[in-house]
């Protein structure tokens, strides 16, 4: 059914995306990542020496701090880190470097809906900035559902707080193998349909959870298209001198 | 987390002797001359009140927010003004997240100081009911890149957020006249600031050979350097603070020096600040233009930076 969105997008059209790495020069990585007009910054520093109290020293370490925008550091900002270190945990090789801690800082430049997607995109981009080692890419998507049962991808802040739920998914990036059977498969299933982060607020039904996720998948591989090229294209044009 | 050596940068011999052999003919490792300030870029967000300002290869962010609040009861008839500073662990290895270090609070009061002890900002004028509500003024400095003289990037992007505030209207109302109602910006245009002048902060370091005097040290500069003093004055030629915490001695007319040199980049400085600020108001005004949206059925569109 065709929807009317306030700035005039499809059901399943994302905002404008702009991403820019190495634009911080003391951190060993960084990146500025916008979806519309939410932008966050991502700096990484590491591989520290060490890890925290209760890790594991045999793994490296992720440690997460998010900075919001203006304010005390509250509860919603500590499960954000908890939610960013979980995933980041399971898209990056911990073996490689043992006993090492390796800081992501978050910060929150401007807020306008999807800020954790944001989020774990920027912080994805500034590890690739940073050369930390990981098994693939992190792309994430929010999709909200609206009471009379539409989806829509990628709200701005009004339109979040108009809909009954929404979920922020987030998807390891879509291969592209030179090999004729084609990505990795786990029991079957090739890699990139597995979910790595879900988060739902709000109440929907299980077939609404389903289109969601079918919904952010589709989503997730011009995302990661997008990814693809700015990588790319960054990686030739500019000649980091360490 | 503390106690990390591998946190803690330092600066080798060889590096610190080649900077002050450097100094003594007048080079500094950047290329710049002695009293050259670095290029300065003030970028504006989305929001009124947010600016990121770029001194060089530092970078800070401000972010100004308003409150409604009860007044000071020594004081009911003015606003509340407060500057709260973040050294992000993101601009420096050595900062650690949690409560602000001593550098940061000396920061802020610097900033303090040269914003409320001179009355750049109005606050009589951010008094809606005497007594019962004012607004209480909240700026944020996130020091986002640690590439030297934080102070002055701060000072700058402090500014530079004030300038471009808006507050909503608000007007008193109910039974009694007591109610005070806040109207949205969509109802009725938000208000700028009363700023009536630009403190400018310019910092200095001083070396151990005591007729060397840099403007405006880069952190590698800060690390050799034996004194520093910030000096803060206005366009007008006002000297609105100086600091000058410990470090070593430096003769009067030194000090004299550092003023006059202060006053004339201040007056440059104020100018940049100002023009920003222009460029951004018009943008704002255009926005406020109504346009139908132009989008066609492209599912991710990018821009090229």
């Amino acid at each position: 059914m065709e929807v009317d969105r306030e700035d005039g997008r499809s059901q399943n059209q994302l905002r404008p995306l702009a991403c820019s790495r190495n634009i911080l020069h003391r951190a060993h990585g960084s990146a500025s990542w916008s979806q519309g007009d939410t932008k966050v910054l991502a700096a990484v520093y590491g591989p520290k020496a060490g890890t925290k109290k209760n890790e594991n020293p045999e793994k490296a370490c992720i440690e997460v701090i998010w900075k919001p925008k203006t304010g005390q550091i509250g509860k919603p900002e500590k499960e954000y880190e908890m939610i960013l270190k979980r995933t980041l945990e399971s898209i990056c090789i911990l073996t490689v470097n043992p006993n090492t801690t390796t800081s992501i800082i978050v910060q929150v430049v401007n807020d306008d809906g999807a800020l954790l997607p944001s989020a774990i995109n920027a912080a994805c981009m500034a590890l690739v900035d940073a050369g930390i080692p990981m098994k693939h890419l992190a792309v994430a998507i929010c999709c909200c559902v609206a009471k009379s049962g539409y989806v829509i991808l990628d709200p701005t802040k009004l339109e979040e707080q108009k809909m009954k739920a929404f979920a922020y998914l987030v998807f390891p990036n879509s291969v592209r193998s030179v090999l004729p059977e084609g990505s990795l498969r786990v029991e079957g299933e090739p890699i990139e349909n597995g979910i790595i982060t879900s988060v739902t607020h709000g109440i929907m039904s299980v077939d609404d959870y389903f289109y969601c996720l079918e919904r952010g998948r589709a989503a997730s591989v011009k995302l990661s298209d997008f990814l693809r090229r700015n990588l790319q294209q960054q990686s030739t044009d500019s000649s980091k001198a360490g | 987390m503390e106690g990390r050596l591998a946190n803690s940068w330092r600066l080798t011999v060889n590096d610190k002797n080649f900077i002050k052999t450097a100094l003594l003919s007048e080079i500094r490792i950047d290329g710049r001359k002695p009293f050259e300030y670095r290029k300065i870029s003030i970028k504006f967000g989305r929001e009124d009140g947010s600016s990121e300002v770029q001194l060089g290869q530092t970078r800070v962010m401000g972010m100004v927010t308003a409150q409604l609040v009860q007044p000071y009861r020594d004081r009911p008839k003015e606003g509340i003004l407060s500057i709260f500073t973040e050294f992000s662990p993101m601009a420096d290895p050595s900062f650690e997240p949690g409560r602000p270090g001593e550098l940061a609070v000396e920061l802020g009061r610097i900033i303090d100081r040269g914003l409320r002890e001179s009355r750049a900002v109005d606050t009589e004028s951010l008094c809606i009911l005497a007594g019962k509500f004012v607004w209480a003024i909240r700026i944020d400095l996130h020091i986002l890149d640690n590439g030297g003289n934080l102070v002055d990037a701060a000072n700058i992007a402090a500014l530079a957020s004030l300038l471009t505030f808006r507050r909503p209207e608000c007007s008193l109302g109910g039974e009694d006249g007591q109610e005070v109602i806040v109207h949205p910006p969509e109802i009725r245009e938000p208000l700028p600031l009363t700023v009536h002048h630009l403190p400018i902060a310019i910092s200095f370091g001083f070396f151990s050979n005591e007729s060397i005097l840099v403007i405006d040290p880069t952190h590698n500069e800060e690390a050799v350097m034996g004194g520093r003093m910030t000096t803060t004055v206005n366009a007008n030629g006002d000297i609105c603070a100086i600091q000058k915490s410990g470090g070593e001695g430096v003769r009067q007319r030194v000090i004299m020096q550092c003023l006059q040199l202060a006053t004339s980049k201040a007056a440059s400085i104020t100018k940049q600040i100002k023009d920003a600020v222009e460029v951004f108001n018009t943008e704002r005004a255009l926005r406020k233009v109504k346009r139908h949206p132009t989008s066609t059925g492209v599912d991710v569109r990018e821009k090229q930076n």
